[in-house]
C-alpha cells in the first residue's frame, strides 16, 4: 500500500501540471433533457464498448481530469478464455490506418510529464502514455475490450478456469537483443508476485507459476478468479527481461514494444525511436514514425498556442473550453476518445453531515448533474449513475442520475432532522479547473435548500494527504481514470479492501455482491450482480455520487494519419500512426 | 468658516493651536493634487463598497450557462464570466472583499506595530534591539511568501488572510513608529513629563505616541494598497478567498484560462486592482507630502 502512495505522488506532478478546462460555449444541443447524451458521442467514441464482451473500459484510479494516473485497474478477460466475445468491433479510429509513410519525427506536445518509468509501479497515465509504446504484455486489450493473445501465440484454460496455458511466441526480442523466453516471463510475473507491486494484490488467488519449456507459461489458480486475465493485459504486467525483473525498481525501460526508449530529460522531453527489430511489424500496420519526442508543456493555453502556431503535429489534455477553437482551427485534426475518467463528488460517510443517508440523498436531489456537467464540460462529457463504463453490459440500463427536486431535497432533509439544511467543507484540487468550475455550480444549486458547501481549494498533494490517506474531508471531488473492466469500477473504490476505497461508505450486501462477481465468468451472471451493485449504490447513495464521464480530447496536425489513442482511452499507442509528408 | 466653528463649539477642549494646526492640515490637503486625487479613488470605493448591494445588479453566486462567456453589453457592461455570471456585479462585490482585507490587515498590523515601534524607540537599549531584531527577521522575508506559508498552515480563508498579513505588515509599521518615537523621546516636552514624575507608560501612550501618527498613517495607507495586492495574489493562488466569493485576484485566476477567448474575464477585476492599488498610494504619497515637516519647509 505505501508503494502505491508513492504513485500517487507521481501523479501528483501529472495533477498539478495538467489542466483542463472549460471554457467553450455551451453549444452542445444536448445537454438539455435529462437522461444521458449518448446519442451525440460518434461510435468511435464508444468503442466497443455496447457490446462487447466482459471488459469494458478503463483502468481505475483516483486521477481527475485528464491525465491522472491510473493505476490501473484490474482488466479483465471475463469469460474464460478470451474474453468473451469480441464484440462490437467497430472501434478503430477514424483513419484508415493501412500502408503508411514510413520515416519522420513526431513532435509531440504533451500534458503531463512523463513519470516513472517503471510499468509495474508506476500508476501516472503519463508514463504509461510511452511506456504503452515500449513494453508489452501476454495478452493485449483491443478496441473491442477483449482480452487477445499477443506475446503468447495462444493460450488455454481449463475447463474450471483455475489453470492458464500460454505458448509464448518465438523469436521476440526484446530491446537489448535478446530473445524473450518463458524465463523471462516468469521473472516478470514472479517479480510482481513476491514484490510490493500495483498488481501484487491479485497473485491472492495464483497458487503456482511456472515455465515447463522455454515458450510455455503457466498459472495454476486456487480458484476462479475473473480479474486476473485483464489485468495481465495492463502495463501492471509488463513483460522484462528477467534481469530488469530481478531489480527492485527499472530506470531505464526495455522491453519488447514497436518503440525503445532513447533518452529523456525529466520535466522536459521524452524521445522514443523505433524498434527495427520489432516482432510484429509490418508494412501494414507499422510501426512507421522513425522517432517520437514529447515535449513537456504542462500549460494547457501555451500548449494549445504552440500547437496552433504550427510548433507540434500532436498535443493531448486539450481543456474541454477550448474545443472550439480546435475544432475551428484550419488543418487540424481534432479527435475525442470516450470516455475517459469518471469524475465524482465524493462524501466522507463516516462523518457528520454524511454520515446521514437522507442527507447525502439530500445534496444529490438538490443538484442539476446535467448543469454541471455543461459547465465544466462545454458538451463534451455525459452524466451517469454507474461507475461501468458507458454502453458496457455492467451498466443497469434501469438506473439513472436522480433528477433536480428541490422539494424531495427538503423532505430528507426533514428526515435528516437538518430541516434547515446544513454545512460542509467542499475540497476541490484547484489543478483540475473542470472541477473547481463544476463545483461553483453544485454549491450554487446546494445552496438553494440551505446546504452550504464551503469550497476550499487545495493542491493535489493536500488532496492525497488529507483526503484520501487520512480521510479528512466532507465532501471533495475528484475521478478514476482507465475503467474499463467491471472489477476496477466496482471493487477498487466502493469495497472495502479496494486499493482506493477511501468514503468509508461501506454496505455488506453490496461487499458480498462485487466479491461473488469476482469469481464468475460468464457475462450475463455477471452482469446481472453489477446491475444490482449499482442498484445498491444508488438507493443507499454510495459515498461517491458520480458527476460526469468525459473524453480524452487529442489535436492533431493533419498530416498525421493513424488512429489516435489506445482501447483502454488513456493511454496512447503510436505503432499504427504515420506521417504524411 | 462655518465648519470650523462648529468643530470649535462640539469640541471646545480642542487648544487653539490644534485648531490651526488641523485647518492647515485641511488646506494643505486640499491644495495637493496628488493627495486629493488619492482621496477621491478611496472615498468611492468606500462607497462602491457600502452601497455594493444596490449597486449590483444580479447576483453574484448564481450561475447561468446559457449565459457564459458573453462580451461586454447593455445588460452586461463588464460581459459574464465562464459560469455565466455577471461580472460587473462581481466586480462591485469585491470591492467589499479587497477593503475589508485592506483594512482589516492594516489595522491589525496598526495596533500591534505601533504599539512595538513606539515602545522600543522609546525605552532603547536592549527592549529595543530585542523587539527591532525581531521585526527585522520577519522583514526578512518577501510579504507575499510569509503570508503563503502561514496560510498553508492556517488554511485558505478570508479571515486568515487578514491575519496573515496583518502579522507580515506589522514590522513596516513598527520601523516607521519607532523612528518618529525616536525623534520624539528627546523632545522637550518629554523630559517635562519625566520631570514631572509621570510613568514610562503615561508617558508613551498619552504624550508620544500621539505625536507619532502622522508618519503611522502614512505608511498604513500606503500598506493597504500592498495588502489589497498581496490578497489578490494569495486569492490568484487559491489560498486566499474560496470561489465563489467574488474576489478580483480569484477571478483573474479564472480569466487567466480564457485570456484568448473572454479577456474581459481578466481585464475588469484587473483595472479594479489597479484602480484601487493607486488610489491608496496617491493618497498615502499625498499625506506624507502635507504632513511631512521637511516637505512643508522646502515650500
Amino acid at each position: 500500500m505505501h508503494l502505491k502512495h508513492q504513485n500517487f505522488y507521481h501523479r501528483v506532478a501529472d495533477w498539478g501540471l495538467y489542466m483542463q478546462e472549460s471554457s467553450k460555449e455551451s453549444e452542445s444541443p444536448d445537454s438539455n433533457g435529462n437522461g444521458t447524451l449518448r446519442g451525440r458521442f460518434d461510435r468511435r467514441t464508444f468503442l466497443g464498448a455496447a457490446a462487447t464482451t466482459g471488459a469494458a473500459a478503463l483502468a481505475g484510479c483516483t486521477g481527475g481530469g485528464d491525465d491522472g494516473g491510473d493505476s490501473g485497474g484490474d482488466s479483465g478477460g471475463d469469460s474464460g478464455g478470451d474474453s468473451g466475445g469480441d464484440s462490437g468491433g467497430d472501434d478503430t479510429d477514424t483513419t484508415e490506418s493501412s500502408g503508411g509513410k514510413q520515416g519522420g519525427t513526431l513532435q509531440w506536445g504533451g500534458a503531463v510529464p512523463v513519470q516513472g518509468l517503471d510499468p509495474h509501479i508506476d500508476t501516472s497515465a503519463a508514463s504509461k502514455r510511452v511506456l504503452e509504446n515500449i513494453y508489452e504484455e501476454v495478452v493485449k486489450l483491443q478496441d473491442d475490450y477483449s482480452i487477445k493473445p499477443h506475446l503468447a501465440k495462444s493460450f488455454e484454460q481449463s475447463d474450471d478456469n483455475t489453470l492458464l496455458t500460454f505458448e509464448l511466441r518465438e523469436g521476440v526480442t526484446f530491446h537489448n537483443g535478446k530473445e524473450m523466453t518463458s524465463e523471462d516471463v516468469l521473472a516478470t510475473y514472479e517479480r510482481v508476485q513476491n514484490g510490493d507491486y500495483l498488481a501484487t494484490g491479485f497473485f491472492e488467488f495464483v497458487e503456482e507459476l511456472r515455465a515447463p519449456d522455454e515458450y510455455t507459461f503457466e498459472i495454476q489458480l486456487t480458484e476462479p478468479f475473473a480479474p486476473f486475465l485483464a489485468k495481465m493485459a495492463t502495463a501492471e504486467l509488463s513483460v522484462m527481461p528477467a534481469e530488469n525483473a530481478a531489480k527492485d525498481m527499472v530506470e531505464t525501460p526495455i522491453g519488447t514494444g514497436p518503440y525503445k526508449f532513447e533518452s529523456r530529460e525529466i520535466e522536459t522531453s521524452f524521445t522514443m525511436v523505433r524498434n527495427e527489430d520489432y516482432w510484429g511489424a509490418s508494412d501494414e500496420d507499422g510501426p512507421f514514425i522513425d522517432t517520437i519526442v514529447k515535449s513537456e508543456i504542462p500549460d494547457p493555453s501555451v500548449r494549445l498556442q504552440s500547437f496552433l502556431a504550427g510548433e507540434y503535429d500532436f498535443i493531448n489534455g486539450i481543456a474541454p473550453k477550448d474545443v472550439s477553437r480546435v475544432e475551428q482551427a484550419p488543418d487540424v485534426r481534432f479527435e475525442k476518445q470516450f470516455p475517459k475518467s469518471l469524475v465524482y463528488l465524493g462524501m466522507n460517510c463516516d462523518v457528520a453531515p454524511f454520515d446521514n443517508k437522507d442527507a447525502r440523498l439530500a445534496l444529490d436531489y438538490a443538484i442539476d448533474k446535467e448543469k454541471v456537467a455543461e459547465a465544466a464540460l462545454y458538451g463534451t462529457g455525459q452524466t451517469t449513475a454507474s461507475p461501468a463504463a458507458p454502453g458496457s453490459p455492467w451498466v443497469n440500463p434501469d438506473v439513472e442520475p436522480r433528477p433536480r427536486d428541490l422539494e424531495k431535497a427538503q423532505e430528507h432533509l426533514d428526515a435528516a432532522g437538518m430541516s434547515d439544511g446544513y454545512t460542509a467543507t467542499f475540497k476541490i484540487p484547484q489543478s483540475y479547473p473542470t472541477q473547481v468550475q463544476a463545483a461553483e455550480v453544485i454549491a450554487a444549486d446546494a445552496a438553494e435548500v440551505g446546504i452550504n458547501l464551503e469550497i476550499q481549494q487545495i493542491t493535489w498533494s493536500t488532496w492525497l494527504s488529507d483526503v484520501y490517506s487520512k480521510r479528512d474531508f466532507q465532501a471533495t471531488t475528484s475521478s478514476y481514470l482507465a475503467l474499463w473492466y467491471p472489477d476496477v469500477s466496482f471493487y477498487k473504490f466502493l469495497h472495502p479492501d479496494g486499493a482506493f476505497f477511501f468514503t468509508n461508505w461501506t454496505n455488506d450486501e453490496y461487499n458480498s455482491l462485487v466479491e461473488e462477481a469476482r469469481t464468475i465468468y460468464d457475462e450475463n451472471e455477471r452482469a446481472e450482480l453489477y446491475h444490482q451493485a449499482t442498484q445498491i449504490l444508488h438507493d443507499e447513495r454510495a459515498g461517491h455520487m458520480f458527476l460526469w464521464w468525459q473524453p480524452s480530447l487529442y489535436g492533431a496536425a493533419s498530416q498525421y494519419k493513424g488512429n489516435i489513442g489506445a482501447p483502454d482511452g488513456s493511454t496512447l499507442q503510436f505503432d499504427d500512426n504515420w506521417l504524411d509528408r | 468658516m462655518a465648519t470650523e466653528q462648529e468643530a470649535n463649539e462640539s469640541q471646545p477642549l480642542i487648544s487653539q493651536s490644534q485648531r490651526e494646526r488641523m485647518a492647515r492640515f485641511v488646506r494643505k490637503f486640499r491644495s495637493n493634487t496628488k493627495a486629493m486625487l488619492g482621496f477621491s479613488i478611496v472615498v468611492m470605493l468606500v462607497l462602491v463598497a457600502i452601497f455594493a448591494p444596490l449597486i449590483a445588479p444580479y447576483s453574484i453566486e448564481e450561475t447561468n450557462i446559457e449565459d457564459r462567456s458573453q462580451a461586454p453589453s447593455v445588460e452586461h457592461p463588464f460581459g459574464t464570466d465562464d459560469l455565466g455570471r455577471d461580472i460587473f456585479s462581481r466586480v462591485v462585490m469585491g470591492s467589499r472583499i479587497s477593503l475589508y482585507v485592506g483594512f482589516g490587515a492594516i489595522s491589525g498590523a496598526l495596533a500591534v506595530g505601533a504599539i512595538i515601534g513606539v515602545v522600543a524607540g522609546y525605552a532603547g537599549g536592549l527592549t529595543d534591539e530585542i523587539l527591532m531584531r525581531v521585526m527585522d527577521a520577519a522583514m526578512a522575508f518577501p510579504p507575499v511568501l510569509l503570508a503563503l506559508t502561514l496560510l498553508v498552515v492556517l488554511g485558505p480563508e478570508l479571515s486568515n488572510v487578514i491575519i496573515a498579513l496583518a502579522f507580515v505588515y506589522t514590522p513596516y509599521i513598527a520601523r516607521v513608529s519607532r523612528s518618529a518615537a525616536l525623534a520624539e523621546r528627546n523632545e522637550a516636552y518629554v523630559e517635562a513629563a519625566i520631570a514631572r514624575g509621570e510613568s514610562d507608560s503615561r508617558i508613551v501612550f498619552s504624550e508620544v505616541f500621539p505625536n507619532c501618527t502622522a508618519p503611522m498613517l502614512v505608511q498604513g495607507s500606503l500598506n493597504i494598497s500592498f495588502a489589497i495586492l498581496a490578497e489578490a495574489s494569495l486569492s490568484f493562488l487559491g489560498l486566499g478567498a474560496q470561489p465563489p466569493k467574488p474576489s478580483w485576484g480569484l477571478m483573474i485566476n479564472t480569466g487567466r484560462g480564457f485570456m484568448e477567448t473572454a479577456p474581459w474575464m481578466l481585464i475588469f477585476p484587473a483595472l479594479a486592482i489597479g484602480i484601487a492599488v493607486v488610489g491608496f498610494n496617491m493618497l498615502g504619497d499625498g499625506l506624507r507630502d502635507v504632513l511631512d515637516p521637511k516637505v512643508e519647509a522646502i515650500e
